[in-house]
């Protein structure tokens, strides 16, 4: 019996010992030929991602013969795959030659020497020149100025609402609200004359990981006078705050008077899906605060088109808290597609970098997500804008946006702005409780409290 | 393994020392030397390693991911003046006790001791069904339950009511459902122990006039208290880590309503990234599921004294 075991454990051993040596250098498979090992997220209702990436490895195999791309998708949501690939980059025998990155993410990688800056590389690179606006080459540029990364899309962030919702409940259309009030009223209105709909719906809870923060959290604390996670002038953390608490206060408003989700909605991972999916096809909802992309759940590439969707749905600015200047507000990241440093394909990288980003494939990513194009030319493209009118109203917003302050410390400060948002949808917290716990953790967030400013 | 290799020439009987002892380990140890190897190498590395991150700041992205540097007792001084880790905490308590301790336990042994005397129909029925809830795989047992608990789910179907039960009881809810799926668990413990009662003495005491509540009391659990014991230790070492039914049926939400310490030390270690914070909650959990264990055995063994 013993030995049998011993036995069987002996070819375990060896089978884990091949299986390792052949799982360790992907780089060098299949006696000498080249492979590049390129790492994205694929969901069942987010397919544009992979089909642009298929397209990209068939355009770069026949023009580079003797490399392989091999596209590794990882299965869920975007809280998922910053976990994979942070796990995935513990080792340089792990790590992908070239990754799918959130912007904000970016610094925390540069910090730990994980991305490979691109310069040299981008300077060869006509269209890093003709193409791309400046304010978007800054997307993921490291704290020491260099940049990792080329965006495939950007973003900005405002209100859709439905309009049939509005007309039932006998608010205007096309709705323009000035104030934070204005937004509450109209779901305060909905919720009395239109008692099956949502009124009200944003990201609020852990689960949703940064998309609380920067669709929820972010777009109501910019619109405060002065709001801000990162004095800039004193390159600190800022501790709370009025317009800290002021923003919770507003999300406290909307799940105490019941204007948003139920509980069970509001913590589900597939919010998102439930809003675009199901209420907004039904009439089931008034208002959501949500990204520029959208209405790509909507659109014949998704996976529950919903054509009449250009009829009843409206969008309009996030407002100010009390419509201070400019009036509205919006907020803007994005996705880059960037490099590791364990490579040791650079060239070969950056080269499929540059035809995953290239006029046709960026043009086929940003009608499929509906994400905002960052190259000119794509944005230029009448394709880009046929199908979907509400391109140019979020492309405008770039007016009123701002960037969140993504450094190293930015994710474990994102934690704690869900920490404090949570807090106040369960209820389990006041606002002013809560930004005071928020004030406590931020010094072991940001690794001192001499980053931290008080207020 | 080092006590095993102590006791082996005293286990095998050998009264000669040198040689012959030598080569009577030897040919023990030979074949076992693989499998040690790779105890070594795949079990007490990673438990070692994650020990020593205890100790430091590593995280998984950042510069403390390439630079970690060791901060002592920072991580536990952290943890103990958290209110979320002490939340977790009693959370675990609360989840261990009534989902272990008192709900597979008895139940498991109310249904053993039901079983005891039936026909052989009934056993293989009700075995099947038990035995089914604990071999399905932890996700799809919380999948039927969330479609049993969620708001348009069989439970509300079934009472006419609307009501979120994952999100107004969730300990209740995971409590139950890991009930649901434990029990068995401890049914074949209690089997197995219940045949092992010798059946004239609880008929002799049914002769001398004792009622069914006494011959269990007196007679029967006595007799099958060391199989209560282990069965208590067991269970109690399986939930004290159970992650993937809570996470899968509420997430430790709504809020921090069900998160209890292993979802507590997932979502420090794998969505903020503090793998060392997240290793030094792992190594609390290690000694307190030590700790239960050696309130076992001493139970165990007060018992017998």
């Amino acid at each position: 019996m013993k030995r049998s075991l011993a036995g069987s454990l002996l070819v375990l051993t060896a089978l884990t010992a091949a299986g390792c040596g052949s799982g360790g250098t992907t780089q060098e498979a299949s006696g000498g030929a080249k492979e590049l090992e390129v790492l994205y997220k694929v969901e069942p209702t987010w397919p544009h991602l992979e089909n642009m990436l298929k397209n990209a490895k068939k355009q770069y195999e026949s023009a580079h013969p003797g490399v392989t791309i091999k596209l590794t998708a990882v299965q869920g949501n975007n809280e998922a795959y910053y976990t994979k690939l942070a796990l995935l980059n513990r080792s340089p025998d792990s790590a992908p030659d070239v990754y799918l990155h959130d912007t904000f993410q970016v610094n925390a990688d540069v910090a730990a020497g994980k991305l490979a800056p691109l310069d040299e590389y981008l300077a060869t690179w006509p269209d890093w020149g003709t193409q791309y606006p400046d304010n978007v080459k800054q997307a993921a540029r490291g704290i020491d100025g260099k940049i990792y990364g080329v965006p495939i899309s950007t973003d900005t962030r405002g209100l859709w609402y439905h309009k049939d919702v509005f007309a039932k409940a006998g608010l205007p259309v096309p709705w323009e609200p000035k104030t934070w009030n204005d937004v509450l009223t109209a779901a305060r209105t909905i919720k009395q004359k239109v008692p099956d709909a949502v009124p009200f719906s944003m990201y609020s809870t852990k689960i949703h990981g940064e998309a609380a923060t920067m669709q929820g959290f972010e777009m109501l604390l910019y619109g405060t006078p002065g709001g801000t996670l990162y004095d800039d002038a004193q390159k600190k953390w800022v501790a709370g705050g009025k317009n800290f608490t002021d923003a919770l206060t507003f999300i406290n408003t909307v799940y105490r008077e019941e204007l948003g989700p139920k509980q069970a909605d509001a913590h589900n991972a597939k919010l998102a899906d439930k809003v675009n999916l199901e209420w907004f096809p039904a009439g089931k909802i008034g208002i959501s605060l949500d990204g520029a992309w959208t209405a790509a759940a909507w659109k014949p590439t998704s996976t529950k088109p919903w054509p009449a969707w250009q009829e009843k749905v409206g969008w309009t600015a996030m407002p100010t808290q009390n419509g201070e200047a400019p009036g509205s507000v919006s907020m803007s990241g994005g996705w880059v597609m960037a490099m590791s440093s364990y490579t040791k394909l650079k060239k070969e990288a950056f080269d499929f970098i540059a035809v995953a980003t290239n006029k046709e494939n960026s043009l086929m990513y940003s009608v499929s997500t509906g994400d905002l194009a960052p190259r000119k030319d794509v944005a230029a493209d009448p394709k880009y804008t046929a199908d979907n009118p509400s391109v140019k109203f979020f492309t405008d917003l770039a007016e009123v946006t701002h960037y969140r302050p993504a450094y190293e410390a930015y994710p474990k400060v994102s934690a704690q702005v869900q920490e404090a948002m949570e807090a106040v949808t369960t209820g389990s917290r006041t606002p002013e409780e809560a930004a005071a716990a928020y004030a406590k953790a931020l010094p072991a967030a940001v690794g001192g409290p001499d980053k931290v400013l008080a207020r | 393994m080092t006590v095993a290799t102590a006791l082996s020439p005293a286990v095998t009987g050998s009264p000669a020392g040198g040689p012959a002892r030598r080569r009577r380990v030897l040919r023990w140890l030979l074949p076992m030397a693989p499998a040690l190897v790779l105890l070594a190498l795949f079990l007490a590395g990673p438990i070692l390693w994650s020990v020593y991150i205890a100790f430091t700041n590593e995280t998984l992205t950042g510069s403390a991911s390439v630079h970690s540097q060791f901060v002592g007792f920072d991580n536990f001084t952290r943890m103990f003046a958290d209110p979320n880790f002490v939340n977790s905490f009693l959370l675990t308590f609360v989840f261990v006790i009534g989902s272990a301790v008192i709900g597979q336990n008895t139940l498991g042994l109310i249904i053993a001791l039901l079983q005891r005397g039936r026909g052989r129909v009934t056993r293989s029925v009700v075995n099947g069904v038990v035995i089914g809830a604990w071999v399905m795989p932890e996700i799809v047992a919380a999948a039927c339950w969330f479609s049993f608990l969620a708001e348009d789910g069989t439970l509300n179907r079934v009472l006419g009511i609307s009501q979120e039960w994952l999100y107004t009881a969730p300990m209740l809810a995971v409590i139950l459902a890991n009930v649901w799926r434990g029990t068995a668990f401890s049914m074949l413990v209690y089997s197995a122990a219940l045949s092992e009662v010798p059946p004239d003495l609880v008929e002799a005491a049914a002769v001398d006039g004792a009622s069914p509540a006494r011959r269990l009391l007196h007679i029967t659990l006595p007799l099958i208290r060391r199989s209560i014991m282990s069965n208590l230790m067991l269970i109690t070492l399986q939930t004290l880590a159970s992650f993937g039914l809570i996470y899968a049926l509420t997430g430790g939400g709504p809020g921090t309503a069900s998160q209890t310490t292993p979802l507590y030390m997932y979502e420090q270690a794998f969505r903020y990234f503090e793998i060392g914070y997240g290793s030094a909650i792992a190594l609390v959990m290690l000694v307190i599921g030590a700790l239960f264990s050696l309130i076992y055995l001493r139970l165990i063994k007060v018992e017998d004294a």
